[in-house]
């Protein structure tokens, strides 16, 4: 599961940079949206996910002292699910950001907008 | 006394969120020197309480380390939040001077005070993924903050900025989750201590790479720098002031935390790669500020140069070095944002950032000649000020540990510095204006606003000469906490082996 | 304390100066000439105790971490130069009060030619290398200042900047020879320096700190192949060139390698540069010097030339080569300062300054010519002036320099014909010839011009006539750079010497080579040819070089194109990353196939075959949808992995960034847009590299065994400590707060930020200002008066907004029937969140989609109206909520964001956690509903 996973968060990578590397500032946030899915995925897989159950406990809570873990390991969750909102928010922005660019420059071209840097 | 510890997050949060409720801009305004000023306190606070008792720590959620979140102040973090709690306060003070009343309305006040708790945070944290936290916060601020406005160039600018970043926390957030998956826990004292036995040192040395690069990002070394001189001129005065302050620098710290505390297994490896990198730093930064012709421009690549010195301090990695690195910080903290100050108050007299349009100010504006020439030359490593002993006690570790080339570069590029701003000088100030000067930006009725915007210029050059004729002390202090950087030990001890809330 | 105030006064009076009035008036110079009067006088006193030889010694530490100490002190040669420096100031000084009058920005004038008083007193008496380097980089600034006095004119800026970048840059590598040294003796004190010299001396070390610290000497006192700069800084006023350029400041090189000939001295090395430098200097300066023909470049190159001399004098470093060298020093001061001075007068009254168009002004202006003829005399050495003394001095040096004397007495010869020849010159073009030229060249000279060479040139004649009062004077100093008591003894007429012979025939070749200039002129003209290639103009190359570099490397990297931005970045990465996996190992497999599921191979397929889409397409919705696509097929690979809030969270934040998408690239194009193949091949190779980077470093990662001690600590405390059976929930509101606090903060900036950038659009300020500064934000705000005040303070909405076109009646029924829903099931999820998935974000985002839905149907203010408070209140209200839990907790004596508990039993149970969960539901309410508000009535 995990080579697949890596290989899966790896071609997220590839794709999203690819995208954000395109002259177009649309196709600059979708690359933006892949890349986040990239990174969470790879935090989900560093941690070496496998098919437990999810962390969820009986009432009376984990019997102590078992060795291995019974559930899903919930920190790595719990970070991606930090990291999830986190990247919607700026995926929010972003996307807002190339929309006014768009309308002020008139031209969702990337490789315009150096009025800044001449 | 630990509880001092969550003031710096705690007053700025606040602060945002209540002036989001009860909008209205005075009591924004209001709000914003208060905060600004309690987090200077609390700050200064923290540093006094570091510096006579040691570490102080929290158990965020009373859940001991490494269970919990822990926010811990070494030396190292006192010293940087002591001087973004100044940045913080002067920089509201120019704000309110200087500030267009469109960007105040739209929450320029709010996003200044995410902008401290993030890096305030990012200064505290003690565990990886909550500094990635406080990093998005910071950044977020500095990315709305940036384009708030919405001129073209803030837009363009902005969206470079935004893309670049957004690559860097993408590697720093799977560097995260790597080192979770290599050893289980996310507490940087905690890793300290189990890095060592988890994994092959290559897979980490791997993930070091990945540090460098997030983190080379925000700070703005090379290859990574192209973001900072596409956006820092974009933006009002008061707001580039500070990004080119503060933020950078928070990159740098989060190298030096993690290249002393987390990743220094194979220390012959990557801090010779980070020597590489400072080399070039300097270097690029510097030849790209001479090609510049535009007040803040010049000033941004400065930014990189700088941070060149910052690196060579990390990666020759002695106690010197490091204290050197950390002197420089503040040095740079105050230099560069005073002189950020000093561009806003010349366009707000002739409404023009290129220096070929300003000039004559050497027989207009005396003072602010001054105030620009102090930190001007603090920059260039003049004597006796500030920047000349930060340069001083890095030639001197590098040719200590025979790095004849590095000490060379380093030096070669404090020349060009110098030439550099002459330049400025005697382009902007020297030179006769050359048309007439426009009308100034500012309605004249608004003379308060040459107050609140001339006062921390004035500070700031102050404290870089003072820094300078005291260097002898401060050094002292640079050296603890440099000490405290090469052996954790009293760090991890204070983070792990407290009992929870009552520690240290 | 009493040096350190005497080097301190001139900073201090500096700082007043500016704000004095009056300082145009003639009379000022008088009192400016107060303070470097009494120093003299001061230091005058010491002159019998250091005959003495009593050391006057301060220090106190500075910054001892790298052995620096602020310490002065006052021996022969010090006090030599000291009474130089503050002696010639007070003649400079009451001489500006005449040449300066009614000129405006005296003040910072006259402050800083104090400022540069009082450094070069540092300068002289400082006992610590970096004590010195500090006041020596201050005299090269206050000079830099001074030669742009005249700043609006082009050459006097391009003079100062050469001036400076030479003299501080030649200062760098004297710093970091400096720091070598002090590395060596453990620190920067002199007295450490030369207790220890014998071991500096054989330390491998020495060679490079020799030469680095002499091309700092050798850069300030104008030495070839760095005079260059001198001549031009004659751009500056009269008495700036009289005290900086020609008296003190082009002598502190001197100085400083006769302060460290104890320490560094007597090696070949240190005898064969100095000497060669200083031979090269005095003959090449000397001709130049004959040269030419505007008043001060003469003199600025007659003083390299006897500065060369100077130098190579105390590379001899032979007792009677130093005595002389003293002698020389006095001499030249007091010549040279008077020529200047006179020089500035004549130009002041005659507006010329080349002496081909001046003459017989020993007849038009008497006064000043008498005293131009026998400050002349005294440069070419004639008796009874005390520069006969010094050249004789000079000669017997020479003469009896063991070895080499043949040549030296050669050189010497020549340097002294040549010194001869300028002063010849001058003395015939400029005062005895009668003026051949139009015009009157004659012109008023007020007495305050003159009192100051009048002094000098008495003063010269006086110790001509009796040099004995010189020796007490310059015996300690000799001693002192000798490091052994030495004894002069200075006569006017020692007997017929050598010395004697040698000086006549350096006068006759003077007047011999003036005599004969045209065809010695002609001689010299292929050697003139050559110095086409002079270093001045290896100066300007390099400039240029290093600024045609600048222009070319920014170029190249700061395209101001954003993809080459990442393109070069992301290279960078990969081979970083790739390159440490190749050659520091680490790359780990596994068991690739541990629990391989067809399930998790057909997602990871659709998932890539989305991206795959998304790259390829071009067309507007569609690729967006796709991309939700991904996020879904994402969402699942979480279900499957155990992660069920992960699985939720993604998809409702998948449904919301839809809705995003539509509203946002409803109005943008088609983005047929794209490079050249070539191009989109270099990206691909580049992004393919960095994503395979990034999941070989995973699948390592994950592949390296794991101790989940802190996953395991988290389910045996969830439920007894943290009241929760969903473990994720209780690591996000308890745990981890802070994160979360963090994140909700993220949410908040984000949502102003949108708001912003949609409502606040201010034009672009013309002439590069670009940003609106300070300008009254009703003007620069496009659309209405009311708008502009809107912004945080005004209501988000603004007037009517019809429903979104297309809203069908279906839509509404479906409205009237799924908002109601929705915002049950949002509050079952939020409270069931902390035992089973759910929670404050998952529900919030479900009651935002409730509220987006009643949008669609009927429009922003109906959703408005249904939300009913102002989404910013709630932002901050959620914000304020989920701290103040943690502060409560805080009150309570406890940690920051502590669980405080009512009622122990589960599912009973109340807590601070809750309550901060709740006011993240909140801040996601409030943010979603503030950007789609912003987006949906723009």
């Amino acid at each position: 599961m995990t080579l697949l996973l890596a290989l899966t968060a790896g071609g997220l990578f590839a794709a999203g940079w690819y995208l954000m590397m395109r002259p177009s500032a649309v196709k600059l946030v979708l690359g933006v949206a892949l890349v986040s899915h990239a990174a969470n995925l790879a935090v989900f897989t560093a941690a070496g996910p496998s098919r437990r159950a999810p962390p969820l406990l009986p009432a009376e809570g984990l019997p102590p002292g078992t060795a291995t873990l019974p559930v899903a390991d919930p920190v790595p969750q719990a970070l991606v699910l930090t990291a999830i909102v986190i990247g919607f928010g700026v995926l929010a922005f972003t996307l807002v950001l190339v929309h006014r660019a768009y309308q002020t420059v008139g031209s969702d071209d990337l490789e315009k907008m150096e009025s800044a840097e001449r | 006394m630990n509880w001092l510890v969550v003031l710096p997050l705690v007053i700025p949060l606040l602060g945002a969120a209540v002036s989001l409720i009860a909008r209205g801009r005075a009591f924004q305004r209001g709000i914003a020197l208060a905060g600004a000023a309690l987090l200077l306190a609390a700050n200064l606070g923290i540093l006094a309480v570091v510096l006579c008792q040691g570490v102080l720590c929290v158990q965020v959620g009373n859940w001991e380390a490494p269970f919990g979140i822990t926010l811990v102040a070494d030396r190292f973090s006192a010293i940087m939040l002591a001087v973004a709690g100044i940045v913080a306060l002067a920089g509201t003070l120019y704000a309110l001077g200087t500030l267009d009343g469109g960007r105040e309305r739209f929450g320029a006040y709010p996003l200044l005070q995410l902008l401290w708790a993030g890096v305030c945070g990012a200064f505290l944290a003690g565990d990886l993924f909550n500094l990635f936290v406080w990093f998005e916060v910071m950044l977020i601020a500095s990315y709305v903050l940036m384009a708030l406005g919405g001129q073209r160039s803030q837009l363009e600018g902005g969206l470079k900025y935004l893309g670049v970043n957004l690559v860097a926390s993408a590697l720093f957030l799977s560097a995260v989750g790597i080192v979770y998956g290599m050893a289980g826990t996310l507490n940087m004292a905690h890793l300290a201590v189990r890095l060592p036995v988890a994994g092959p040192p290559g897979l980490l040395s791997a993930a070091a790479m990945l540090f460098l690069s997030a983190f080379g990002i925000k700070a703005a070394v090379f290859p990574f720098f192209f973001w900072l001189p596409a956006s820092y001129h974009t933006p009002p005065a008061a707001v580039s002031a500070v990004l080119a302050g503060l933020l950078t620098k928070v990159g740098v710290y989060a190298l030096i935390r993690t290249f002393t505390l987390v990743a220094v297994q194979d220390v012959g490896y990557t801090h010779s790669l980070i020597l590489i990198v400072a080399a070039l730093t300097m270097v690029t930064g510097v030849l790209g500020a001479l090609a510049q012709h535009e007040f803040r421009r010049v000033l941004s690549f400065h930014i990189i140069s700088q941070i060149g010195y910052m690196i060579l301090g990390l990666g020759l990695f002695s106690p010197l070095a490091l204290a050197g690195a950390i002197f420089y910080i503040v040095h740079h903290i105050l230099v560069k944002t005073c002189l950020f100050f000093v561009s806003g108050l010349a366009w707000r007299l002739r409404g023009t950032y290129e220096l070929e349009r300003l000039g004559g100010f050497y027989g207009t504006h005396p003072g602010l000649c001054a105030v620009f020439a102090v930190p001007a030359l603090s920059l260039a490593g003049l004597p006796p000020l500030s920047g000349f002993f930060a340069k001083l006690v890095l030639v001197q570790a590098s040719l200590e540990m025979g790095h004849y080339m590095l000490a060379l570069v380093a030096l070669g590029v404090s020349l060009l510095t110098l030439y550099s701003m002459s330049k400025i000088w005697t382009l902007a100030f020297w030179q006769p204006a050359a048309d007439t000067p426009q009308s100034p930006r500012i309605a004249p009725h608004r003379s308060r606003g040459w107050l609140l915007a001339g006062a921390p210029a004035v500070v700031f050059a102050g404290l870089s000469i003072a820094l300078g004729l005291g260097a002898g002390p401060f050094l002292e202090v640079c050296r603890q906490a440099a000490g405290q950087l090469l052996d954790p030990q009293e760090y991890i001890a204070a983070v792990l082996a407290s009992g929870g809330y009552a520690c240290s | 304390m009493t040096l350190t105030l005497a080097v301190l006064s001139g900073f201090l009076l500096a700082l007043v100066v500016p704000w004095l009035p009056g300082l145009e008036r003639r009379a000022c110079g008088w009192a400016m000439a107060v303070l470097p009067a009494g120093l003299a006088g001061w230091f005058a006193t010491f002159v019998p105790d250091v005959l003495a030889g009593t050391v006057v010694r301060e220090s106190r530490p500075w910054v001892e971490a790298l052995g620096i100490w602020f310490s002065l002190r006052l021996d022969g040669l010090g006090l030599v130069f000291a009474l130089l420096v503050t002696g010639i100031g007070a003649l400079v000084m009451v001489y500006s009060g005449a040449y300066m009058e009614g000129r405006p920005k005296n003040g910072r004038f006259y402050a800083f030619l104090l400022a540069f008083m009082a450094s070069m007193l540092g300068v002289v008496l400082a006992d610590d290398a970096i004590t010195l380097y500090v006041f020596w980089e201050l005299t090269s600034l206050t000079s830099f200042i001074l030669i742009g006095y005249a700043h609006e004119r082009a050459a006097a800026r391009q003079a100062a900047l050469q001036a400076l970048v030479v003299t501080t840059g030649s200062g760098l590598a004297m710093l970091a020879g400096l720091v070598m040294v002090g590395l060596l003796a453990g620190g920067f004190g002199f007295g450490q320096w030369e207790s220890q010299a014998a071991a500096i001396r054989s330390d491998a070390w020495y060679g490079p700190a020799v030469v680095l610290v002499l091309i700092g000497a050798l850069g300030k006192s104008a030495q070839f192949p760095l005079h260059f700069w001198l001549p031009n800084a004659m751009e500056a006023p009269t008495p700036v060139s009289a005290y900086l350029h020609s008296s003190t400041m082009v002598k502190a090189g001197v100085y400083l390698v006769a302060r460290l000939a104890p320490v560094l001295g007597g090696t070949v090395l240190w005898g064969g540069l100095l000497g060669i430098a200083g031979t090269t200097t005095w003959l090449v300066a000397g001709w130049w010097a004959v040269r030419a023909t505007e008043l001060k470049r003469l003199l600025a190159y007659a003083t390299a030339s006897t500065l060369g001399l100077l130098v190579l004098l105390i590379g001899l470093g032979t007792e009677q080569a130093i005595g002389a060298a003293m002698v020389v020093l006095v001499a030249h001061a007091a010549y040279k300062g008077a020529l200047f001075m006179l020089a500035g007068a004549i130009t002041h009254a005659t507006g010329r300054r080349d002496i081909r168009r001046l003459g017989g002004l020993i007849r038009t202006m008497p006064a000043t010519g008498a005293l131009a003829l026998l400050a002349l005399a005294g440069m070419a050495g004639l008796p009874p002036l005390v520069n006969f003394v010094a050249k004789e001095a000079v000669f017997t040096a020479v003469w009896h320099q063991p070895g080499v004397w043949p040549v030296l007495g050669a050189i010497a010869l020549l340097g002294g014909a040549l010194g001869v020849a300028a002063a010849v010159r001058v003395a015939w073009r400029a005062l005895l010839r009668s003026a051949r030229i139009s015009g009157p060249a004659a012109g008023k000279v007020v007495f305050q011009e003159l009192a100051g060479p009048a002094v000098l040139v008495l003063a010269s004649v006086a110790f001509g006539l009796w040099p004995g009062s010189l020796d007490g004077l310059l015996s300690p100093a000799v001693a002192a750079v000798r490091g052994q008591p030495a004894e002069l003894h200075l006569a006017l007429w020692h007997g017929p010497s050598a010395a004697v012979l040698l000086d006549a025939l350096a006068l006759a070749g003077g007047v011999a080579v003036v005599v004969a200039l045209g065809p010695v002129v002609r001689r010299m003209a292929p050697v003139e040819r050559a110095a086409r290639f002079n270093p001045e103009r290896g100066y300007a190359l390099a400039l240029g070089g290093v600024n045609r570099l600048a222009a070319w490397q920014t170029h190249a990297l700061q395209s101001g194109k954003l993809p080459r931005y990442l393109r070069t970045i992301l290279a960078a990465v990969a081979v970083l990353v790739l390159g440490t996996l190749a050659f520091r190992g680490g790359l780990a497999w596994g068991s690739p196939i541990q629990d391989f599921g067809i399930a998790e191979l057909a997602l990871c397929v659709l998932v890539l075959a989305a991206a795959v889409f998304v790259v390829r397409s071009d067309s507007r919705l569609a690729p967006s949808h796709a991309r939700g696509g991904v996020g879904a097929g994402v969402a699942l690979v979480y279900r499957l992995g155990g992660a069920p809030d992960l699985a939720m969270t993604q998809l409702v934040v998948e449904a919301l960034t839809v809705i995003l998408f539509v509203l946002v690239f409803y109005h943008l194009p088609r983005f047929g847009l794209e490079v050249g193949r070539a191009q989109r091949l270099r990206d691909l190779g580049v992004s393919v590299a960095a994503g395979t980077a990034l999941a070989l470093v995973v699948l390592s990662a994950s592949a390296a065994p794991l101790d989940r001690q802190i996953a395991r600590e988290y389910l045996q405390r969830s439920v007894p400590e943290a009241h929760g059976r969903n473990v994720v929930n209780t690591i996000l509101v308890d745990f981890r707060a802070l994160d979360t606090l963090g994140e909700i903060t993220v949410l908040m900036a984000a949502a102003v930020g949108v708001f912003a950038l949609v409502r606040l659009r201010m034009r672009e300020t013309p002439s590069g200002g670009q940003n609106g500064d300070g300008e009254p934000a009703p003007t620069r705000l496009t659309g209405t008066a009311g708008q502009a005040a809107s912004g945080l303070a005004g209501p988000v909405g603004r007037g009517e907004r019809p429903a979104t076109p297309g809203a069908s009646s279906i839509l509404h029924a479906a409205a009237r029937f799924l908002i109601p829903v929705l915002v049950v099931v949002s509050l079952v999820m939020f409270y069931r969140g902390h035992d089973a998935p759910g929670g404050g974000f998952v529900a919030g985002l479900i009651a935002v989609v409730a509220l987006a839905l009643d949008l669609l149907a009927h429009g922003p203010d109906s959703s408005r109206r249904l939300l009913r408070a102002d989404p910013r209140t709630l932002l901050g209200l959620g914000v304020v909520v989920a701290a103040g839990s943690g502060l409560a907790s805080w009150l309570a004596g406890k940690s920051f964001l502590s669980g405080l508990w009512l009622g122990g039993g589960l599912g009973a149970a109340i807590g601070t956690p809750l309550v901060f969960d709740a006011g993240v539901y909140l801040v996601v309410v409030g943010m979603a509903m503030l950007i789609i508000l912003s987006l949906a009535e723009e």
